[in-house]
């Protein structure tokens, strides 16, 4: 199958591992050799701040942003996140969510409320008919390590076939860019998330 | 760490990079010798990715340099003696190094010597949006812009040849988007340079004075003539040439940069990619002047599509009207887009769906909108700064009055957000000194002036602001963050840690000796440590209440740099825990200190802390006025 342009946008709070997804989303992209494009936050936005990574890969990309509304997969490791880039969506989206929130420590001491699973929930069934909460920073734990999270997520990504890489090339990619006493965890990690993302690619609206 | 593939001599070999990592390997490739600048985001990978290699080609010789003027000079130096070398930094750093940039350029090249300005639309890590493509107009001197990682790999490799062969320092400049966007590379032979090395003794040339320069100038504009006459073939130029029309139109597009790109992604989304004219521009100055006369022939309106200001569009409009035809000929520019910000994709979309009358519909905004209130960078859990700024404001509030807390650049600006607002001023690198001199003098003597600010930038340039302070008895407290990192930018070393770009352990410069040399009285210098809340409150006191020129120096490594090497190492952070029964719910710790480990539970109206992301600092320890918070001994 060869892709033309897959848009693929990655959120999350800095520290999360956005940034290693990009990494190896990209080089998995670049195994099947196609041209590739990311555009990443670094610097001051990863100090807690939201961080978003736009995955660009197929035979016809050229620059790295993707226009609103036309993004196919919207990967998202923090669930507000998600509903922060709402208008990168459109109906075809497929939202892949990692069922957490993290509240900014300014939400207490501002004392305003901030949404919860639910609400972000309801709000963007309004643009897209596929959105998926996976509870993956609860998988990760199970795992003994919840910095597998981001793995996990790509481990659904994969499952659920949103992403039109073959799953060797995403192996590959995730163990060559971790170093290899994670590697066993990791390969767990992917191989939970294909199964989570089995079970919801069922459910899928197309 | 294995070795980098950006670092693997395969020529042929197609890899994924970072838009930096590519600029290093297009380095690697041209046989540069030395690296030198100053960390700034989007530059900052840059030099790092070059010490990479060196582990493999040891021909480098890089460095961190003090600040981005030195790091400039370093290079120059480098090229007066022949070898190819590249000054590294972020836009805003240019203004640093401008002084001996500009009169450079009149001196002009012997080894290639390529200057790298990462430009930064949107201000995402930075001051200010400067367009840095005025340098090159303003020094008279070639700006060479990338539009993808391959093309920027090529592109410098190639301004090394270009730059020995006019004499001419390259402007090398980039946008945050190319700098820190991964794309496909393949990557290039390495150069082996064999040449003699070393010094020249030609005066005429690298003595800049009066007599010299009056004459070196007339070479730079013979040089800037050259290269214009030359523009027309450049390499990374190309003219795409349609004679169809839209809608009774002929239209041509000029870009560069990652411009070009989105804008080859717009023309393609509507499918008239082949029913318009392109100029692509890899040189943004000099412009080819040759290939804008052909695009005016073939075209009724032009469309200059660049961020930031319009100076394409100038030059383009001023040829015009030295054509004559700049009655019957459109060009746009700012006239559609915006003059400030990145452009998003949808901009490109809708400008051009307006411009040549295509449907395009703008995303529709949901009903029942959900407003996500912003979560905004902080100072991270542990981080010592945020002591240092609970202590100053404690103190603030104990004399009952208010400081002018006159801040800089670095991780500690973000204490500008509540709960801290611990900062007043923010301009420039090393900024914090100056202004303090400054407001110092009409401040009344209630108001002390602070000038806080971190390691590094005070290495950078605070240092000659603190001598002014001495010599001009301007009455301030200087309070130096020392975490032994450049923290913002990715934790690089500095002269405090004497650690090199290498990792080497060099000489290390102690801020307290820096301090008394630059004059500041011996008994006007405090130290603490930073986690030391209470002590540090009392001695910062007595600094606060001091007369003259004053110097505290608060220090704990970055948080994050010692979680890191906790990590590596298997050492465990002390647990700290809140004992519920103490706790009376009055959240002094969430709301005044605001550590993002401090929770509020809001059923029991009590706080817990988030083992998770606790680094066990212990401040908040001393915090906590109903001694709640304690450290939990592991037996």
């Amino acid at each position: 199958m060869e892709i033309k342009s897959y848009n693929l946008l990655n959120v999350g709070v800095g520290g999360q591992g956005v940034i290693r997804a990009a990494q190896i989303l990209s080089y998995a992209a670049l195994l099947e050799d196609y041209k590739v494009r990311t555009a990443e936050t670094h610097g001051m936005a990863q100090r807690g701040g939201s961080v978003a990574s736009y995955l660009r890969f197929g035979t016809e990309v050229e620059g790295p942003l993707v226009p609103r509304g036309k993004t196919d997969t919207i990967l998202a490791f923090e669930a507000s996140e998600a509903a922060r880039i709402f208008n990168y969506a459109g109906p075809q989206t497929v939202f892949l969510i990692n069922k957490s929130i993290i509240i900014p420590p300014v939400i207490h001491q501002m004392n305003i409320d901030y949404p919860d699973i639910k609400q972000i929930s309801e709000f963007l069934k309004n643009i897209s008919q596929n959105i998926y909460f996976i509870n993956a920073d609860e998988m990760a734990m199970n795992l003994g390590n919840r910095r597998t999270m981001n793995v996990v997520m790509l481990g659904v990504l994969s499952g659920s076939q949103t992403i039109p890489l073959k799953r060797e090339s995403l192996v590959r990619a995730i163990l060559s860019y971790l170093p290899t006493e994670v590697h066993d965890v990791n390969k767990k990690a992917f191989e939970m998330g294909i199964e989570k993302g089995k079970n919801i690619r069922g459910d899928f609206n197309e | 760490m294995s070795k980098p593939n950006y670092a693997e001599d395969n020529p042929g070999k197609k890899i994924v990079m970072l838009g930096n990592e590519a600029i290093a390997r297009g380095i690697l490739e041209a046989g540069v010798v030395i690296g030198a600048g100053y960390p700034g985001t989007p530059s900052s990978e840059i030099l790092p990715a070059l010490a990479e290699m060196q582990k493999y080609f040891p021909h480098f010789k890089l460095e961190w340099s003090i600040n981005e003027k030195v790091g400039f000079e370093v290079a120059y130096g480098g090229s007066m003696s022949n070898v190819r070398s590249v000054a590294v930094m972020k836009h805003v750093g240019l203004n640093v190094a401008s002084d001996a940039f500009m009169t450079a350029c009149y001196a002009g090249a012997r080894g290639g010597m390529v200057v790298i300005s990462a430009d930064d639309p949107n201000c995402y890590s930075s001051q200010n949006e400067q367009d840095n493509r005025y340098f090159g107009l303003h020094a008279l001197v070639p700006v060479f812009e990338p539009a993808t990682p391959q093309e920027a790999k090529d592109m410098i490799k190639y301004a090394f040849n270009f730059s020995e062969e006019y004499h001419s320092l390259v402007l090398f400049r980039t946008t945050n988007r190319l700098n820190h966007g991964r794309g496909d590379v393949i990557l290039g032979e390495v150069k082996e340079i064999n040449r003699d090395y070393g010094f020249d003794w030609d005066r005429s040339r690298w003595v800049c004075l009066p007599s010299h320069s009056r004459v070196l100038r007339v070479r730079l504009l013979e040089r800037l003539h050259e290269i214009s006459e030359f523009a027309d073939e450049f390499p990374f130029n190309s003219l795409k040439l349609s004679k169809e029309k839209i809608n009774g139109v002929r239209y041509g597009f000029v870009a560069a940069g990652i411009p070009y790109s989105q804008l080859l992604d717009a023309l393609n989304f509507f499918g008239i990619t082949n029913k318009v004219s392109i100029l692509k521009l890899g040189l943004v100055y000099p412009l080819p002047k040759k290939l804008f006369k052909k695009l005016f022939e073939f075209t009724d309106e032009i469309v200059v599509v660049e961020e930031l200001e319009p100076f394409i569009e100038n030059i383009l409009k001023q040829l015009a009207f030295e054509e004559g035809i700049s009655k019957e000929l459109k060009i746009h520019g700012k006239d559609l887009f915006p003059q400030n910000g990145e452009f998003s994709a949808e901009i490109y979309l809708e400008n051009i769906a307006n411009l040549v009358g295509l449907p395009y519909e703008k995303v529709p905004v949901p009903e029942n909108m959900m407003i996500i209130p912003p979560r905004l960078p902080i100072l991270c859990p542990g981080c010592g700064h945020r002591a240092t700024f609970y202590a100053i404001k404690q103190i603030e509030k104990k004399m009952k009055t208010k400081f002018v807390n006159s801040s800089d650049i670095g991780c500690y600006t973000l204490a500008v957000y509540k709960p801290l607002k611990g900062i007043d001023t923010q301009i420039c690198m090393g900024g914090s000194i100056g202004l303090a001199n400054g407001i110092a003098k009409i401040q009344p003597e209630k108001n002390p002036v602070l000038a806080i600010l971190g390691d590094s930038t005070f290495f950078h340039s605070g240092i000659p602001a603190l001598i002014n302070a001495v010599y001009n008895k301007n009455n301030i407290l200087v309070v130096i963050l020392d975490n032994r990192a450049t923290s913002m930018t990715g934790f690089q070393d500095n002269p405090g840690t004497g650690i090199l770009i290498t990792k080497e352990q060099g000489i290390r410069v102690i801020i307290e000796d820096l301090v008394k040399g630059c004059g500041v009285s011996p008994d006007k210098i405090w130290v603490e440590d930073s986690y030391n809340l209470n002590k540090t409150i009392e001695k910062l006191k007595i600094a606060v209440k001091a007369e003259g020129v004053r110097v505290f120096i608060s220090r704990h490594l970055c948080s994050l740099v010692e979680a890191n090497r906790r990590r590596v190492q298997h050492i465990k952070p002390p647990i700290v825990k809140v004992d519920q029964d103490k706790c009376v719910g009055c959240l002094i710790c969430v709301n005044k200190f605001g550590c993002p480990a401090l929770n509020f539970d809001d059923s029991k109206k009590k706080v817990i802390i988030d083992q998770a992301t606790c680094r066990g600092c212990k401040v908040c320890i001393e915090v906590c006025p109903q001694n709640a918070i304690y450290e939990e001994i592991e037996s």
